[in-house]
């Protein structure tokens, strides 16, 4: 009866926490990958289409990572890094999350297809089912290598900007979803490995949880072995010109190093500090041991934003190959 | 039902940003349809040139 009495009648949800589902942060680099894929892709396109259609790749993510908040509410609230979002906070509820993603997705896609074309919107469309539904409902619960398959959500982007921008997908579009499909995994595990204990109470088999931080230390630098090339690719097949060989074959050099060190530290053998005490981490705010963990997991932002950076500006100033 | 001026001052904040977002949709949807018929009208008009070889007035 106390309880009853004590909840509002109706939502006190403000628009502040509608915008906090929208995972603004992932969506600024959805915005600017999507936005190099069309400005990368041959020939011209209406300014006012490419600012819409990129409007419209920005909202159908967010709204993705609306959907999967109202999914994933209860595990959020299991873990420090996201026990602040607004379902799993209790500040909106599950139902209107997901209302919100629903439609949203719908109106972006639908928008997509009219202003630019429907390969765009399709692909939009399958991001969307593929992040909310594929990743978040079968994938991220059943199996350790659910960061590697589910990546691929976020390598889409500038596949979408591309056929925004010319009705067709190239290999060199898929080229662009490469670099970000690679750069996920040691990215994503680099971060699980100084919140493992997070992962584990919420029942995530996130690598460091299943294999152990040894193996995840292995893989990273496997993948890491994998992704400097194809990330220095666009340089030699007319993609990038010098600008972005230059920040290609440097910032590659810098994360395989990072990788190399983190490969021989011993990041994640033992929890960070701030999760033994269980309260909110600070961006250092780890053992001295998880530190080479902390340092690649932020130069790989980095790097990634320096790469379609470089990109971005070829093309807009004419300096590209 | 009695809302509390905290209930009352959410739902009005919310119903302004809703109401603000169908505004904004209504303008997008009216300048994608405007740049359409732009588009259409320009590859017709191209069209018609390159099979009587003239150039459209």
């Amino acid at each position: 009866m106390t309880d009853v009495q004590t909840q509002p009648a109706i939502s006190t949800a403000q628009p502040e926490d509608f915008f906090q589902l929208l995972k603004p942060r992932v969506m600024s680099l959805v915005v600017f990958t999507a936005a190099t894929g069309l400005v990368v892709a041959p020939g011209s396109i209406n300014p006012l289409v490419a600012a819409i259609a990129v409007l419209c790749i920005a909202v159908g993510a967010g709204a993705a990572g609306a959907l999967n908040m109202a999914l994933e509410g209860e595990t959020d609230a299991l873990m420090r890094r996201t026990r602040g979002r607004p379902v799993a906070a209790g500040r909106v509820k599950k139902n209107d999350a997901m209302a919100f993603g629903v439609i949203l997705s719908l109106f972006s896609v639908m928008l997509l297809g009219m202003n630019a074309n429907w390969l765009a919107a399709g692909l939009l469309a399958m991001t969307i089912v593929y992040y909310a539904g594929f990743y978040t409902l079968l994938l991220k619960r059943r199996t350790p290598q659910n960061i590697v398959i589910g990546g691929a959500a976020g390598a889409f982007p500038p596949v979408i900007g591309w056929a925004a921008a010319t009705g067709q997908a190239p290999w060199q579009a898929w080229l662009l979803f490469a670099i970000i499909f690679l750069w996920t995994p040691p990215h994503s595990w680099a971060l699980a490995l100084y919140s493992a204990g997070d992962y584990a109470k919420a029942g995530i088999p996130m690598m460091p949880v299943a294999k152990g931080a040894k193996s995840t230390r292995l893989q990273i630098l496997l993948y890491t072995l994998v992704f400097v090339p194809v990330a220095i690719a666009p340089a030699f097949v007319g993609l990038g010109g010098l600008i972005y060989l230059v920040v290609s074959v440097a910032g590659g050099l810098g994360f395989l190093g990072l990788a190399l060190r983190l490969y021989r530290s011993r990041a994640g053998d033992e929890p960070d500090k701030a999760e033994a005490v269980g309260r909110e981490a600070a961006l250092y705010d780890v053992r001295a041991q998880a530190k080479p963990a902390r340092d690649l997991f932020a130069f790989s932002i980095l790097y990634l934003m320096a790469l379609f950076s470089a990109l971005l500006v070829e093309a807009l100033s004419g300096l590209g190959a | 039902m009695r809302l509390t001026p905290e209930e009352l001052r959410a739902r009005k904040r919310r119903n302004v940003w809703i109401a603000a977002a169908l505004v904004a949709f209504i303008v997008l949807v009216f300048g994608t349809t405007v740049l359409r018929l732009q588009q259409n009208q320009a590859s017709e008009r191209a069209l018609l040139e390159a099979a009587t070889g003239t150039t459209a007035q």
